[in-house]
């Protein structure tokens, strides 16, 4: 007996050993890449969004695609220095910027109150609707009809965001992973609905007519920014200038209009 | 901007990671009891029963063995209601993990079945015990014995692998996790947190694992002592 208790004392002060360092390491690394810092290194590292077509996903060939990577590309350009896209899942967004896995993030990440405590936000380059798929019979165009429902969001979520806010009495969130695990939820019936992006909706619906799938009426409409670390202002300034060229040139209305059909919303306010 | 370690924001997140982490006790008390069942269980059916019997359960032990936990949580979970069968995040949860370690402990038993030598039960069938007494003190109680070590690891993998079961929506210790997580962005209090709290779980399931088998078979650990038999006159 003893000499287990021994082992396990020991297993403990190992692991603590071993945690120590690795808050040390999340203390140091974090700090703002200057845009100095990324001409010196003569490569810039943005990571985009994976798992959310149209958004950020991977084409046929197993390289990253979608609306973040075009617009992260044309951002390298601007740059003109090579791109290296990061791919992060919702959940490792704000975390991979954090660490300093990337430089910034192009990644659908809707700017909201708490969020911007941890990152700063340009202004918005892409633009969705946020809708609740249902299955067939039924269709959910308003908050008040998800009263007492099961609905399916992704983890972190600006979905998930919204429908905690709205507080509607008897709404039950069920939380995955992703927008994919999400709608697979819906498909097999464990839950009522799932609230996604109008783009991603639609895009499922494209890849399962025969589902019956029905899509109601835009619950909010989300902007989504590009994101740096907090203190980055020459960074975030200077990518805020990129966003205005790509709006004023039209190549951002070009990316807009292949990935979800429509041009970027001009009506949608700008900081 | 240097990154503040600030591990006070884990407080008001105590109530969900408390609840994730009685799931994640519940789920593994609950699947290695009947996981261990239903490996003894199989074990003694595979050895007594020849043909269509050891190889129905030996194919099960192979498929579940050689197939990612995730991906059968993903067919209970996802595929079953395709037939007509739904079951929730948490029963999903449940029979995933009892048929993982069923299988697990199916293969580790056979090992402690098949080390027990012939000549062990011809004593017994010398002294004059009867088929269960045969069955119950000479196979199975030394067989579960000599593999007890071996069951105990297979049990804390079970365990921490449940973490998997967040995947499907079941609102466990790793759930919970992710969940403060995502609202508060504060990844690494967060998984830091998580980590001591499973390394607090996984040793003290050992401890108790370690109890039992002291109680069972005489020896924490039960390395590989028979139990004393006590043959009634005859």
């Amino acid at each position: 007996m003893r000499k287990m208790f021994r082992t396990f004392i020991a297993a403990g002060a190992l692991a603590l050993a071993a945690v120590g360092p690795l808050a040390g390491l999340a203390a140091g690394s974090a700090d703002a890449t200057s845009l100095s810092d990324i001409q010196k290194r003569g490569k810039v590292r943005i990571g985009v969004l994976t798992g959310a077509p149209p958004m950020g996903m991977v084409d046929e060939h197993g390289k990253p695609a979608g609306y973040d990577v075009d617009v992260a590309n044309l951002v390298g350009t601007m740059f003109n220095l090579p791109v290296e896209l990061v791919p992060v899942t919702p959940p490792a967004r704000i975390p991979a910027l954090q660490t300093g896995q990337v430089d910034f993030l192009v990644a659908t990440l809707a700017p909201t109150g708490e969020r911007a405590k941890t990152v700063m936000f340009t202004t918005p380059y892409s633009a969705f609707n946020m809708v609740v798929v249902s299955g067939p019979g039924k269709v959910y165009n308003v908050v008040g009809d998800l009263k007492g429902k099961r609905i399916a969001v992704n983890r972190g979520s600006s979905q998930e965001t919204a429908l905690r806010r709205a507080n509607v009495p008897g709404l039950e969130l069920v939380v995955y992973e992703d927008d994919a695990t999400t709608a697979q939820a819906l498909l097999s019936g464990q839950v009522d609905g799932t609230a996604l992006p109008s783009t991603v909706a639609a895009a499922l619906l494209k890849q399962m007519p025969s589902a019956g799938l029905q899509v109601g009426q835009p619950f909010f409409r989300q902007g989504n920014s590009m994101a740096t670390l907090p203190g980055d202002f020459e960074l975030l300034h200077y990518l805020d200038t990129l966003i205005y060229l790509m709006k004023v040139s039209g190549q951002l209305d070009a990316i807009a209009v292949k990935w979800t059909g429509e041009p970027f919303p001009a009506s949608l306010p700008t900081f | 901007m240097p990154y503040e370690l600030r591990l006070e924001v884990l407080a008001q997140y105590r109530e969900q990671l408390f609840d994730g982490l009685l799931m994640t006790v519940w789920l593994s008390v609950a699947s290695i009891a009947a996981g261990t069942f239903f490996g003894v269980v199989l074990a003694s059916l595979r050895s007594v029963r020849g043909g269509p019997v050891r190889f129905l359960v030996d194919a099960y032990v192979e498929v579940i063995r050689n197939t990612p936990f995730l991906v059968q949580l993903f067919i209970i979970y996802f595929g079953l209601p395709t037939l007509g069968l739904r079951v929730g995040a948490v029963t999903a949860a449940l029979i995933g993990m009892t048929i993982n370690l069923a299988a697990y402990s199916t293969e580790i038993i056979r090992a402690g079945i098949e080390s027990i030598h012939k000549s062990q039960i011809e004593a017994g069938e010398a002294l004059g015990l009867t088929q269960l007494q045969i069955y119950r003190d000479i196979i199975i109680l030394p067989a579960v014995a000599k593999v007890y070590p071996s069951l105990c690891s297979q049990f804390v993998l079970m365990m921490l692998a449940s973490s998997v079961c967040s995947a499907i929506s079941t609102p466990e210790l790793t759930a919970a996790a992710s969940y403060a997580q995502s609202q508060s962005y504060r990844s690494f209090e967060v998984y830091i947190a998580v980590t001591l709290i499973y390394l607090a779980l996984a040793l003290t399931l050992r401890g108790a694992l370690a109890l039992i088998g002291w109680r069972l078979f005489g020896r924490p650990g039960g390395r590989a002592v028979q139990p004393t038999l006590k043959v009634e006159a005859v």
